[in-house]
């Protein structure tokens, strides 16, 4: 882990490194991250291989995942402590977002035309 | 797979790879599939049935063995064939149904560490460039020659990194 930085530090984080951590909450291996958040986005993201090792390359040298065992030849990740507490941020992060987005948006036309 | 082999030698900058991947789709489209690529510019084809295939080129620098059978791996479970390498850019290949395309980079995030990747390795050569220029003893005309050729590789090497900065200058504003 980087010495001395705040979850905060890491954010935000980009579409494709926030449904990498999410889907790394369980221990999973490439291919499976690319499943997962084609299936949970309803195929809105996908995540092409290089874009993913590249990401695991960041992630694990930022310490925010860690490989925890290698099955059939491919490495299997998990989120490290740190990596949970930056996904958790993330999400609050989101909360605020999402709540004063729909406030907005929930307002009717612009200029309170029909 | 059985099929006529032929060889074509093209050129295409460090900054026109999507071009070439374009060409690659399209000799596919013709039935002409990429078989493997060569040093220095030479492809080889195979003649089959016209397919609609997407081809895409990364560039990686990595060494150790285990980081490239990872790197392979992630590329195979995603359902891309490696066709070949030159000089460090790797070439995929992955069938498409008609009025589809993959892509191996999904973000501009990616896409920029990709073209810095080569940028970094023509700004690393090019010392070796100046190296060659001082070393000008013993002018004879092989060696005039010679100094010349080196010169346009020179000028093509400064036109590339002119190019690959344009280029991730775009991706950046694009981001």
């Amino acid at each position: 882990m980087a010495k001395g930085k705040e979850p905060s530090d890491y954010l935000p984080l980009s579409e494709s490194t926030f449904y990498i951590l999410a889907a790394l909450r369980e221990p999973m291996h490439g291919y499976g991250v690319m499943q997962k958040t084609e299936e949970v986005s309803a195929g809105a993201v996908t995540i092409g291989p290089g874009t993913l090792y590249g990401a695991f390359t960041t992630l694990q040298k930022e310490g925010l995942i860690e490989m925890v065992r290698e099955e059939d030849r491919r490495k299997v990740y998990q989120l490290t402590t740190m990596g949970l507490e930056v996904l958790k941020e993330q999400v609050e992060r989101y909360g605020l977002m999402l709540r004063y987005g729909r406030e907005a948006a929930g307002k009717g036309n612009p200029g309170g035309e029909e | 797979m059985s099929g006529e082999i032929f060889r074509k030698v093209k050129f295409f900058g460090a900054w026109q790879d999507e071009k070439e991947e374009a060409w690659l789709g399209e000799m596919a489209q013709e039935g002409y599939h990429l078989n493997g690529v060569g040093f220095p510019l030479v492809y080889e084809f195979r003649k089959g049935k016209p397919q609609r295939e997407v081809y895409r080129l990364d560039y990686t620098s990595l060494k150790k063995k285990q980081d490239r059978e990872d790197y392979f791996q992630l590329f195979r479970d995603a359902g891309w064939e490696w066709v070949g390498e030159m000089g460090g850019w790797q070439y995929f290949r992955k069938e498409v149904a008609e009025g589809e395309t993959a892509e191996i980079y999904t973000d501009n995030q990616s896409k920029i560490k990709k073209y810095q990747r080569v940028l970094g390795l023509l700004v690393i050569l090019l010392p070796a460039f100046i190296f060659v220029f001082q070393q000008r003893e013993g002018q004879t005309l092989l060696t005039q020659i010679l100094e010349g050729f080196m010169f346009l590789i020179m000028l093509l090497y400064m036109y590339a990194i002119l190019r690959l900065i344009k280029r991730l200058q775009e991706l950046k504003e694009d981001s």
